[in-house]
Order: C-alpha cells, then structure tokens, then sequence
C-alpha cells in the first residue's frame, strides 16, 4: 500500500505536549476554554482549536502497580475513511482523500454535513465541530506534507516517538519497534495497523490509554445515514434525466 | 440501530450496481492529487535561540517579506543541540509575537481587592520602586553577628524568569546583587 503513515511510539513519549502546541501553531488554531480535572491533560478533550492531544492516563493492575501512559491521540487517516461517506452522503467534494499520501483532509463545505453523523461514522472519535459550523481535524499537515516538509507535530517530537514517512517504511519501523519491546513488555501491540494510517505502539491494554485507543464497536454509520446514501445515486440519475 | 461498515457498504453496493452503467457508482478511490499553498513558503527564514530554559534549543524564525510579521516558528533541524525537535514551550514561541490574548496593559490588583485594574507604566515602575526600597530598607543586614560587613537584603527573593533570555538573565541578576539580594533563583536551574 502506498501513501504516507504516521508511527507513534507510545514507550517513548514523555508527555511534554511539543507535538500539541505545534499542531496549534501551525494550524493558527487558537485558545480553548479549559478546566482543571486533576489530570495534566489539558484541555480536556480534543476540540476545534486541538487537533492533536496528548491523553494521561492512570491504572492500577491486579498486582497493584500504577501505571501512567500517555497517549498522544489525533486522526488515524483511515485507508477507507468512515467519515467521508458520512459526509459525502450529505456534500459531494467535501473531503479530500489525497492519493498521493493517503490523507483525509476536510474542506469548508462540511459546513453542509450533519455533525452528529460524522462524529457517530469515526471509529476513534475525532471529528469536531467549530464555532463557524465547518468539521474539523488533523490534516496530516497536507500543505506541508505536499512541500516535502515533515507534518509539524513529527517535526517538534524530541524522543521520537512521533515519526512519519512512507507506509512502507513506516511499518518496518513499527514492526522492528515493536519486537524489540516486547522482549520487556509482553503485551506490546500496534494498534489496528491494517486498517489506518497513525499507527501507535502500545505496551499494555489499549483501553488503559484512551477508550478510543482501538477502533470503537460502537461506531458505525447509522441507518438514516444508509438510506441516504443508498437513495442518492438514483436520486442524482433522475436529476441528470430532467431537463433544464 | 447502528449498521457497521461492511452493511453499510453491502447497501450502497447493491443500490449502485444498477447504475454502474451511468457512471454513477459509489467511487471509493481517492481523489486525484490536491494542493495547498504552504504558509511559509515565501517568508524570511532566521535562526534565534529559543528564550526559555537552559538547554539552549535553535528556531528557525519565519517572517513575511510583505508585513514583517512573525508567519511560524519551528526548531532548526540544522542546530546540533536538538536537531529540530522542541518541547511545549518552545514549540508556543510563535505565541510570543503572535497571540491576541496576550496581556499588553498594566493590570493592578491591590491587596484584597477582588478586581483588576488598569494602570500606567509610570505609575506602575515608581510603585516598585517604592515597594522595593521600603522591602529592602526594612530587611537590610550591613553587618552579620560577627561584625563583618555583608550588605545583605534578606526581605526579598526573586525568582525568574524563565522568558528572558541569557543577556537579559545576566542584567537582571546584576541588578538584584546590586540591591543585595541573597536568595536569587531562576526556572532554567530547576
């Protein structure tokens, strides 16, 4: 498969959030309010002005060890993205799935789209909405991407845990990583690797980083939402058929 | 009741399939190649240092040829003490020239007052001043137990700051020794 990939090695990430604040000032995406839950995730949730979050969270095990991980979640870019058809039932040409690097990348005219059933269609719960009514979210840095630049929250990382380039490469990276962690940590696993291309390395349970860590049972396209897209191609015929 | 993709495509599939003649099919191939303009392509490219802590971190500074102003900051991949990457701090530096919320008046809350208010620079450096003398006369040891000379001023601490960079680190420093000041720490050597 050919295209871009991102690899994300959660057992060298340290949480400093470089990738976050470079994620909103490349994208001039501005402040979001916020509030203190006890955590340092900050702000609480992804938004329309935070593509890109680095998630804390804490477990105990059976044993009783605590554990902390961080994880630094943004869209996965799909190899066949649920959200474009969600939105494409609505608007036509709103998403751009890029050939040439594989991104997904949203346009103004998802102003058009119905928000709910975007959010409902992603499996890893990434969609927002902004203030001006367009859906947003990570665009794997599509302008910069197309320059031959580095998308900018790889390009901040210190520790290399955020690295991106072909997909190709990008899964011998993965898979090597992999192998050598998982002689210290048995439960080592990328994360739904087939199917996306933001690939994370985990070292336990995906459900201890982030409940959307994997994708989501519960995600799916709803049945208005079918019946749309099933009506619309016969729709679009008959319309082509009218004169005028 | 929610339909999982692999329904939802099977529904579409078989709508479509009739149609498939028309061209009017379910197109899952991604769109052909799309371009954006990049944001700093044209910009002014200049390397500083970043001015938090100690590490000492290269940015490359880009800056419109049209209005002068700061369009992005990013680390210098060229610098050898961190090969482009940055951390949260550093990465915000573009925040220094460019933030609407940044505060660029005076704001004074005197004590127990709940409510801020506006003040001038001119008031603002001589109520200081005056705060500081008072501090200072107030806490100044000339001489210690022993009867040496020490010209300490033991009433005031300073700590900071992590934004101002090493030159202006230096002046500050001097200052504060100037008034006497023992207990001087700063973000960098935490």
């Amino acid at each position: 498969m050919a295209g871009k990939s991102f690899f994300i090695d959660t057992t060298r990430c340290t949480a400093c959030r470089g990738c976050q604040i470079a994620c909103k000032n490349w994208n001039q995406n501005g402040a979001s309010m916020t509030k203190n839950t006890g955590s340092h995730q900050n702000p609480p949730d992804l938004d329309a002005q935070t593509y890109k979050l680095v998630r804390f969270s804490e477990s105990v095990d059976k044993n009783g060890k605590l554990a902390w991980y961080f994880f630094a979640d943004q869209c996965r870019h799909c190899i066949e993205p649920p959200c474009k058809d969600a939105i494409e039932a609505y608007v036509e040409g709103a998403v751009i799935h890029d050939e040439k690097t594989g991104a997904v990348v949203y346009t103004d005219k998802t102003r058009e789209a119905n928000f709910d059933e975007v959010k409902d269609s992603c499996p890893y719960n990434i969609p927002r909405l902004s203030e001006d009514g367009r859906i947003v979210k990570c665009t794997m840095c599509f302008d910069r991407v197309s320059a031959g630049l580095l998308p900018a929250c790889v390009k901040v990382c210190p520790t290399g845990a955020m690295n991106f380039g072909d997909r190709e490469e990008i899964m011998a990276m993965a898979n090597k990583r992999l192998e050598v962690v998982k002689a210290k940590f048995p439960n080592a696993q990328l994360l739904d690797a087939d199917e996306i291309r933001t690939i994370y390395l985990v070292v336990d349970d995906p459900k201890a980083y982030h409940d959307f860590a994997i994708a989501s049972a519960a995600s799916g396209i709803g049945r208005k939402l079918a019946m749309r897209r099933m009506t619309k191609p016969a729709s679009r015929a008959l319309r082509a058929m009218l004169p005028g | 009741m929610k339909l999982t993709r692999r329904d939802f495509l099977k529904i579409s599939g078989a709508a479509t399939a009739g149609l498939a003649l028309s061209g009017m099919g379910f197109d899952l191939r991604p769109v052909h190649a799309f371009s954006m303009e990049l944001r700093t392509k044209d910009a002014k490219e200049s390397p500083t240092i970043c001015c938090y802590c100690a590490v000492g971190c290269g940015i490359i500074c880009h800056t419109s040829t049209q209005t002068g102003q700061v369009v992005y900051t990013e680390g210098d991949a060229d610098h050898p003490i961190n090969g482009g990457s940055l951390c949260a701090k550093g990465a915000a530096a573009y925040q220094i020239a460019q933030n609407d919320r940044r505060i660029t008046k005076v704001l004074y809350r005197a004590p127990n007052a709940s409510e801020w208010e506006e003040k001038s620079w001119d008031w603002t450096l001589k109520e200081i001043a005056k705060r500081v003398k008072k501090s200072r006369d107030a806490s100044f040891t000339a001489k210690n137990e022993k009867g040496l000379v020490v010209n300490r001023c033991d009433g005031i601490v300073s700590v900071g700051s992590a934004a101002l960079d090493n030159e202006e680190c230096w002046t500050y420093q001097a200052m504060l020794r100037a008034l006497g000041l023992v207990y001087i720490e700063h973000q960098a050597r935490i």
